[in-house]
């Protein structure tokens, strides 16, 4: 069995049954939370305080130069590594962050925060509207990727960092460092967009609208305004089995399930008595949406997949002009096996940031396990990553040298 | 041989110049290139290993093949396209040598020449595909699909309207200056758009 192989095994690490025995480098992490004064959203929505629930990970530098922000996809959360004190659960990224790993924290002072719209701990259609003393429910603005990366911005002037040297992140989390790079051209070094794209197609669009429906058509969302002890559960457990669907290859359903039924005792849905046959991929699904809706809020969902729809870096806008003023150099990657976020969305945006100007390396990996590649254990992108932020912190660091000698002089 | 055929390229190529290496491996000569001339080099490569020892070496590379990784960039992104030893295993080469004038002046080619005495001499002999220094491998083997001598390319570059600006020929004792079609192994040659 290869290393990836073994990876996928365990599966990716936020909804898969870890085991006891699973052991991070770091032991156990904690997650804070900051309340910000004062954000106003791209639709205008006056907050008069913001919630956010971050993780740091690591020592920031003397220089304040070595801060990387990762930022998670569509169902993370800003318990990025390490063993949460609350649930024992590893972060959703514990493969790949940690000392010695791919985001190195004992070279780099990383930060994961939870996205505006989330329900992890900021602020988000289940936060408790000050005017009402009720959950926002839809009464929640709308909320974009630009949104999202503004609030990290608060978070990082909070945290004292003038300037980051990277933002990584997957799916969702590529398109926010895509919006650091644009709409923060001086506050970062350089950008590591994974799986991602610039815009979503008419297909991702769809998946998601199926998700949608599930939720809205759940005879306890209510219009958003659900009780705690009430919510559409089923809906969002639908809605999770189809993205889930989509994140995986046929490659990879294939390997762990083929046509495998589910042994008897396991198998305890309730129209078994029409249709004994029960495979072993139904039951998976099952479980990865009963999993989910123990640790995410309905209304977070819609709200989130609409902000992954409605993303557009170029808002219909010349390339040049969007990015003109882009310093970062970015590191694009994509999996061959990614069906979801295919890699030709990868290489459109890499040369339409090539096409203007921007420097960019470009790695699509030939990891098979769909668009999940780069949440499970995947030593090739592990290495690539690792190898890119260190000769970029390199290339940040004499860059740094040559200036302060400059200035003396 | 290599070695001096290397060497020449970073005689040619100017400080700073824009470079772009087309089959760049693992960036060692590209990595030589940025430190030797502080050029603004960037890679294409097919190979994900090799593209991610590109990585580690803080070379900018794109992973796919060359006519992908030209697509990339706008027109005169660059001074120089490399081509070193690459020319022979790609098709089309017409279609190549446009795209890369598209995105640089000029180009700098390296080739074996199929028309080396020992080649010659072992087709004419022994009545089998030639395996020699420059032509390593096997026919069945080689990465190779264009096997062409050094008038064979004058001939395109003719066709293609491209002016040699500067040739050097080399084989295992050196550059070879004196008959090159039947005594060197290995030809370069700096070439831009224009007549001959």
């Amino acid at each position: 069995m290869s290393e990836t192989q073994k990876g996928f095994e365990q599966g990716d690490l936020q909804d898969q049954r870890i085991g006891k025995d699973y052991k991070s480098d770091l032991g156990v992490t904690h997650t804070h939370t900051v309340t910000l004064p004062g954000f106003r959203t791209q639709s205008g929505f006056e907050f008069d305080e913001l919630e956010l629930s971050y993780q740091t990970l690591g020592t920031l530098s003397h220089e304040r130069d070595n801060a990387i922000l990762v930022c998670h996809a569509l169902s993370g959360d800003a318990h990025v590594a390490g063993i949460s004190p609350k649930n024992r659960r590893p972060g959703w990224w514990d493969y790949h962050v940690g000392p010695g790993k791919a985001i190195d924290t004992d070279k780099f002072f990383v930060i994961c925060s939870n996205v505006l719209g989330g329900c992890s701990g900021s602020t988000g259609p289940g936060t408790l509207n000050p005017r009402t003393g009720k959950p926002y429910g839809m009464a929640f603005p709308p909320v974009t990727i630009r949104d999202m990366v503004a609030a990290q911005a608060r978070l990082m002037d909070h945290l004292g960092i003038p300037r980051l040297f990277a933002a990584i992140g997957g799916s969702m989390g590529g398109m926010q460092g895509l919006v650091w790079a644009v709409d923060y051209p001086n506050r970062i070094h350089c950008c590591v967009p994974i799986a991602t794209c610039m815009a979503h197609s008419a297909m991702q669009i769809a998946f998601n609208e199926v998700g949608r429906q599930a939720i809205v058509s759940d005879p306890n969302w209510k219009n958003g305004a659900y009780e705690a002890r009430s919510r559409p559960e089923h809906g969002l457990a639908v809605a999770r089995m189809v993205g889930h669907v989509t994140y995986l290859s046929e490659f990879s359903m294939r390997e762990k399930f083929g046509r495998a039924l589910q042994d008897e005792a396991k198998a305890k849905r309730t129209y078994r008595a029409f249709f004994p046959e029960f495979f072993k991929v139904e039951s998976y699904l099952h479980y990865q949406g009963d999993s989910f809706v123990g640790r995410f809020d309905p209304n977070s969902y819609l709200y989130i997949t609409k902000a992954l729809d409605t993303f557009d870096l170029l808002d219909n806008r010349l390339p040049a002009e969007v990015l003109k003023a882009v310093k970062a150099r970015f590191f694009v990657v994509s999996f061959e096996s990614d069906w979801l976020y295919p890699p030709a969305q990868s290489r459109e945006l890499v040369k339409t940031l090539k096409r203007s100007n921007a420097v960019v390396t470009y790695l699509n990996l030939d990891t098979r396990y769909g668009h999940d590649s780069f949440l499970i254990d995947n030593p090739a992108f592990s290495r690539a990553v690792h190898n890119f932020f260190d000769s970029e912190y390199r290339r940040l660091r004499s860059q740094l040298k040559k200036t302060t000698q400059a200035l003396r002089l | 041989m290599y070695q001096n055929l290397y060497s020449q390229v970073i005689q040619w190529v100017p400080e700073r110049a824009r470079v772009l290496d087309l089959g760049a491996g693992d960036g060692e000569f590209l990595e030589r290139l940025v430190r030797e001339k502080r050029v603004a080099g960037e890679g294409v490569e097919l190979d994900a290993v090799k593209v991610t020892r590109c990585i580690e070496r803080g070379l900018a590379v794109h992973q796919g093949d060359v006519m992908d990784g030209l697509d990339q960039y706008g027109d005169g992104a660059f001074d120089y396209v490399l081509l070193l030893g690459t020319f022979q295993e790609l098709r089309p080469s017409e279609k190549l040598v446009r795209e890369a004038l598209r995105v640089s002046r000029r180009l700098i080619v390296s080739y074996s020449n199929f028309a080396h005495v020992r080649v010659r001499f072992q087709m004419a002999f022994t009545g089998r595909s030639p395996v020699t220094q420059a032509l390593p491998s096997p026919w069945y083997r080689t990465p190779n699909i264009h096997f062409f001598s050094i008038l064979d390319f004058e001939d395109f570059c003719g066709e293609m309207g491209l002016r040699e600006v500067e040739r050097a020929c080399f084989n295992a004792r050196g550059r070879v200056r004196w008959l090159p079609n039947l005594r060197a192994e290995v030809a370069l040659c700096l070439l831009e758009a224009g007549p001959k």
